[in-house]
């Protein structure tokens, strides 16, 4: 048993991936940048940093600071827009046997459900991640990611338009995130990912001024994991979808713990930055650990965490 | 790649020279190419940090790397305890290298402080490639007193001229490393001449006002906040002036860390 390879597969609300780990929105550009130092075709999917209809300039530098275990970030989505991304963007990441996810991002319903509709007739996107939680934007994201209602409508919206399985990025920078995560499953959300950075700042003492031009940014990193697990197991036994977790996953180890409280899979962001192989050291950490544990198939892993359980 | 440190010297105040192994499959850096540097394991600080490279070197089954940096912040500090036998995780090199001319008659190098790091660096390769002719180098390097005046030993090996400034007198010209070669700008011959220059920032900005009215060519390494060196992240902006006239992004470590002093909107 120990010898044989365990199995892997994981189903996100009918997208299949060949392993659990995936990369994040923004961390891993469109593949390209990280093609030569990584062997894309081992990821589970690639998450390909955030689309909108039009091009988007982004914020002002500075854009980021690191802070203790982690970095802020205001890049504010800057981005090619839908048209240069199917036309530059999308064929290299074709060349992989890796099913690509589009995050893709608007600041109306309609401009969501613009780029939805280009994607999808592109056929060459297995799935879409929708971000209705990016903190930098003032105004559009953080509005539909932290409205029950908005939450609700732009997925429903979305899922009336594509075949592709949506899965919904939730925002952490809400009073209970567990109501927007009920409120895009009834919208028909067949995922949901959580969580995307949390709010912060930093400021320049000597100098009395912010780090970031745009004052606040998004943040990430090992700092923001016990956040992230918590959030990813008070949604895992509120909704029945599929959840992916997302916040500081570092190692296999911080991989695992996601994976035990009920994630389906994992992605994997600022670590990339740290060392562009993260993923795939986490893929193969998590499978010494299922032959550790003769576990044959990670799903037989997945939401096997005793809440009762206690040291002894 | 995994590194081990070699040595880690405090060279003067502040200042360090960090020589690290690398494995014989770590690519030969181009002058003007970067490192990222981190001590392996570490979480905090999380990201490995930018140096330009100082020197490197090939001998059987292995490579070495010369990073000189000064101690600024966190990362640098952390680096600056690293003892002989530490791991530290280098990976690069990345980023766009300087241009090189062969065949220019006259090479100017203006460095400001740390700036000295990757324009040696640069020098070296020039000295090397043009051996056989009579080229002539020329540094300015500028620091804030003598004492600060780092590598200045293998600068004067490295080059035809020296000249140095400091903000306090205490060597060569007193004053700002621009306000010296603004004194000597107009006998570079455009067409023959290079001009190469590193350090701060409000060096770059002087020395691009220098130049609006004289049309020697003149690449730059910025420093930025990096956090994946690749391109990916997206957060070491520099702003662009574009061809028609617009403000564009660039990304210091994919698009630079080279630039045409000329198309950096300064703002």
């Amino acid at each position: 048993m120990k010898n044989v390879r365990p199995e892997m597969q994981v189903d996100i609300g009918g997208l299949i991936i060949k392993n659990p780990v995936m990369t994040a929105s923004g961390t891993f550009g469109y593949g390209k940048e990280y093609a030569p130092y990584v062997d894309i075709r081992r990821l589970g999917a690639i998450i390909t940093k955030g689309i909108s209809l039009e091009p988007r300039a982004g914020n002002k530098p500075p854009r980021i600071m690191e802070t203790p275990c982690g970095m802020l970030n205001a890049i504010g989505l800057e981005n090619p827009g839908a048209h240069a991304f199917i036309k530059e963007k999308l064929p290299f990441l074709r060349e992989f046997d890796v099913p690509v996810i589009a995050n893709i991002f608007g600041e109306t319903i309609e401009e969501f459900k613009r780029v939805t509709e280009l994607l999808s007739e592109t056929k060459d996107v297995e799935a879409l991640e929708i971000n209705i939680s990016c903190p930098n934007v003032k105004k559009g994201g953080i509005i539909f990611g932290s409205n029950p209602e908005m939450a609700h409508a732009v997925t429903k919206e979305i899922k009336r338009l594509t075949d592709l399985p949506v899965i919904i990025k939730l925002t952490p920078n809400v009073t209970d995130i567990c109501l927007i995560a009920e409120s895009v499953e009834e919208g028909g959300a067949d995922a949901i990912s959580l969580i995307n950075t949390l709010t912060g700042m930093s400021v320049d003492i000597e100098r009395r001024i912010p780090h970031l031009a745009n004052i606040t940014g998004g943040l990430s990193g090992p700092a923001i994991k016990p956040i992230a697990l918590r959030m990813v197991w008070q949604v895992v036994k509120r909704v029945k979808i599929p959840v992916i977790g997302i916040g500081g996953i570092a190692n296999a180890r911080d991989a695992l713990e996601f994976l035990i409280v009920g994630a389906r899979a994992v992605q994997v962001g600022t670590a990339n930055f740290v060392d562009p192989c993260a993923t795939l050291d986490i893929i193969d950490g998590i499978e010494e650990y299922l032959k550790r544990h003769d576990i044959a198939d990670v799903n037989d892993l997945i939401g096997t965490f005793d809440e009762e359980g206690r040291a002894c | 790649m995994n590194g081990t440190v070699v040595k880690n010297k405090e060279i003067c105040a502040g200042h360090f020279l960090l020589s690290v192994r690398l494995p014989e499959s770590f690519q030969t850096p181009m002058p003007g190419q970067f490192v990222m540097a981190r001590e392996k394991g570490r979480i905090d600080p999380l990201l490995g940090r930018p140096f330009g490279v100082y020197h490197f070197e090939r001998s059987k089954n292995e490579a070495t790397v010369e990073i000189l940096y000064k101690v600024v912040g966190k990362g640098t500090l952390v680096l600056s305890r690293l003892r002989e036998g530490d791991f530290v995780e280098v990976l690069g090199p990345y980023g766009r290298a300087f241009d090189v001319y062969p065949e220019a008659a006259m090479v100017v190098f203006i460095c400001g402080g740390i700036g000295v790091a990757p324009i040696t660096y640069l020098a070296s390769h020039y000295r090397m490639q043009t051996s056989r002719r009579n080229v002539k180098l020329v540094c300015y390097y500028g620091a804030s007193k003598a004492e600060n005046l780092v590598g200045i030993e293998k600068i004067k090996d490295i080059m035809s001229e020296v000249l140095i400034s400091t903000d306090d007198g205490s060597a060569g010209y007193q004053g700002l490393v621009t306000q010296k070669f603004a004194e000597d700008v107009s006998s570079y011959e455009p067409a023959s001449s290079r001009v190469y220059a590193c350090g701060p920032r409000p060096m770059f900005k002087q020395l691009s006002e220098l130049l609006a009215g004289h049309p020697v060519p003149c690449q730059i390494l910025m420093e930025e906040r990096m956090a994946c060196g690749v391109g990916a992240c997206l957060g070491c902006t520099v702003l662009l002036n574009d061809a028609e006239g617009r403000v564009a992004h660039a990304r210091a470590c994919i698009d630079g860390p080279v630039f045409n002093i000329r198309d950096i909107h300064w703002g």
